[in-house]
């Protein structure tokens, strides 16, 4: 007998036909935080602002502005203007003359930028997804961490992300910098992974 | 070692109290505010604790589920019915992609069933990427906490021993300059690792999907590089769907760090697909059982099933407080760990630590899941007088103290008398040489009673 054989075997439990609907109605109305006052841009905002999270905002009209929004961060903290793009049209299609644009990113790459697919109010998470125009690594490896996010793609709660958990290798949420409370419970930002986080909100 | 030894040496080490105080202080007090912000809490911790009984009571079915989901998205599935048979597959997909060297990220699974140990003794390099976990493989110890395994030490230790093993470490003397330098060390051996292992905080049944939480990003920078992903988990980890992972992620974090999520909560469903940019080849999931379907079917036990461990139970307890978690002498201390170890590895070895609580609750009251802790390590208790693993002592005391309670007059006349003669040995109030008690009031005084037994003061109310 192979182990999956002998292990389900101990588990054998009848199946009622209705346990998918049982299985349903668990989360039908789950708890939620109660939402704090202000629109969804507002809280999001202020979950972005808040210590958990940690990240910086910035809001512009259209996409065109925003190589520009990135020269004013990188300006500010006084970082030379080297990108790491990841293969989107949405990006690459933008005007990014004055920047030195790399299209692999480096163990010590300082900046990437990154769209993502939605914004959480509820927590300020930033949604992504991997495919063919978005890798996942330089997320991950940059001190710099800069997030595109279209304001008309912000949810209120984790529930409201439209997402079918078989369409991409990963799905993930970003919810503030990498941090650690490993050395005697104190938070420090920058763990392995960004330490500074920046959202750049269009429209 | 055993149990009481263990303690010993805990409470005679005057730098762990420190260490652990600061941390699980800080972890207590977050948990409080995160609570505070979120009324509905305690309703939240009914359906989790709903959510989980659902899936063990299905587990067969959902297992099935989840193995037909993710093979279908391109992974591999594998079961493991015991601690060995899981260890030796995992070194078996190591050994098969030629790995050398392994990027580990941090899943007590992988502690449970000796992984650290097995890839040793197969001559593969593995390197521990979660920070303490960072600390606690260059310190050769073990974890002593399950959200943080370094929580036993100071940053004094940590910093003297990050200057001794770091290829370029801190100059400065903060925790931010020492987070920094085990940044630098560990980036090129975490990018140039040949295989990833991660465990999993969440298997997903309807899309067979794993899930990951972590706050530093360490377990994404572990396994997406590597060319083989290898996820151990236990089967009790199983959700039926993204929904119901969501419930139990806004209970997790609030419960560990206080957060309202961790920084990272990442999906994987599967390996690289076709056009993927990153990401691995292969992806292997080892369903691990190791004697969670025993529990399973066990009435009293079953209710472990449901944890999800975010260590709020040994934050809260005073007996961790005091001893931290070496002195528990297995992979999961404090309360679900005395209730867990044994059902792991055996009552008899383990009997002391159902005895090692002192029934205040404050560990259900904190669970998440609603696990009626004191209850499970009362049935420990019972369990081990059945079987006659008590001690000798212990059996004769009580049976001694049975015959005395058959009594009720002669146990009146006991009771008084020992009463009268602690007043005797008192002075100023305080007992500080007890006879048949000398171990006790070697260190502390003990108060003398006042106003007699309870039952004398009973009668005297009830003439009033």
């Amino acid at each position: 007998m192979t182990a999956r054989d002998a292990i389900l075997g101990k588990l054998r439990a009848p199946v009622p036909l209705d346990l998918a609907a049982q299985a349903a109605a668990l989360v039908a109305g789950s708890e939620r935080p109660p939402e704090t006052a202000g629109s969804p841009v507002e809280r999001f905002a202020a979950r972005l602002a808040g210590p958990s999270v940690s990240a910086t905002l910035d809001r512009i009209d259209d996409a065109s502005g925003l190589p520009d929004a990135v020269r004013r961060y990188l300006a500010h903290h006084a970082l030379p203007a080297t990108l790491y793009l990841p293969p989107d049209s949405r990006l690459t299609s933008l005007d990014w003359r004055g920047f030195r644009i790399d299209e692999a990113v480096a163990a010590d790459q300082m900046t990437a930028l990154a769209v993502a697919k939605a914004g959480v109010a509820e927590s300020g998470s930033l949604v992504f997804e991997t495919d063919a125009s978005a890798p996942m690594l330089p997320n991950f490896l940059t001190l710099h961490h800069i997030v595109v996010l279209a304001t008309a793609d912000l949810v209120e709660t984790i529930e409201d992300i439209s997402v079918d958990l078989a369409e991409h290798r990963a799905h993930y949420w970003v919810t503030g910098v990498s941090g650690t409370t490993d050395i005697e419970g104190q938070y420090v930002r920058g763990a392995h992974g960004p330490r500074y986080l920046h959202v750049v909100m269009v429209g | 070692m055993s149990f009481g030894q263990r303690v010993d040496l805990a409470l005679a080490d005057k730098v762990l109290k420190v260490a652990v105080e600061r941390t699980a202080g800080t972890a207590e007090a977050k948990r409080a505010l995160a609570v505070e912000a979120f009324p509905a809490f305690e309703d939240a911790r009914t359906r989790a604790a709903a959510i989980k009984d659902h899936v063990i009571a299905h587990l067969g079915h959902y297992l099935e589920m989840f193995e037909a989901n993710a093979i279908a998205a391109g992974a591999q599935v594998h079961w493991a019915q015991t601690a060995d048979e899981a260890a030796t597959i995992v070194v078996d997909l190591c050994r098969k992609a030629g790995a050398k060297s392994v990027a580990r990220s941090k899943s007590m699974l992988g502690e449970e069933i000796g992984l650290p140990h097995a890839l040793a003794e197969a001559g593969i390099e593995r390197v521990e990427t979660d920070l303490a976990e960072h600390i606690i493989q260059l310190a050769g110890e073990r974890p002593s906490h399950i959200v943080w395994p370094a929580m036993h030490k100071t940053r004094e230790q940590v910093s003297a021993l990050f200057r001794a093993k770091h290829r370029d470490p801190h100059v400065e003397e903060t925790i931010a300059a020492m987070a920094e330098s085990a940044r630098r060390h560990l980036r090129a051996e975490m990018l140039g690792a040949d295989v990833g292992i991660s465990g999993a905080n969440f298997l997903i049944a309807d899309t067979g999907s794993i899930c990951t939480v972590t706050n530093e990003g360490n377990a994404e920078l572990s396994v997406v590089p590597p060319r083989v992903h290898i996820v151990t988990a236990g089967i009790e980890k199983i959700v039926p769907s993204l929904p119901h992972a969501i419930h139990m992620l806004r209970m997790l974090a609030r419960s560990a760090t206080g957060a309202a999520l961790t920084q990272y909560t990442t999906f994987y469903t599967g390996p690289k697909r076709e056009g993927d940019r990153d990401g691995p080849e292969e992806m292997h999931i080892v369903l691990v059982d190791n004697g969670r379907s025993a529990m399973a079917a066990d009435a009293a036990l079953k209710e472990m099933l449901r944890c999800i461990r975010c260590g709020a139970c040994m934050n809260h307890c005073v007996v961790f407080r005091q001893v931290g978690g070496h002195a528990y002498g297995g992979t999961y201390p404090g309360p679900m760990g005395a209730v867990l170890t044994p059902a792991l590895d055996g009552l008899s070895a383990n009997r002391d630590l159902a005895h090692a609580c002192t029934m205040n609750g404050r560990c259900q009251e904190v669970c998440p899941v609603k696990i009626p802790l004191p209850t499970l390590l009362r049935g420990w208790r019972e369990k081990s007088w059945r079987e006659g693993l008590e001690p000798v002592s212990m059996r004769q005391g009580l049976g001694l103290w049975r015959q005395a309670v058959l009594r009720p007059r002669l146990y009146r006349m006991a009771s008084g008398a020992t009463v009268r003669a602690m007043r005797l040995l008192a002075r100023q109030g305080w007992i500080a040489r007890l006879p048949f008690a000398g171990a006790w009031t070697k260190y502390r005084d003990m108060p003398a009673p006042e106003g007699g037994t309870f039952m004398a003061q009973y009668a005297k109310g009830r003439r009033r």
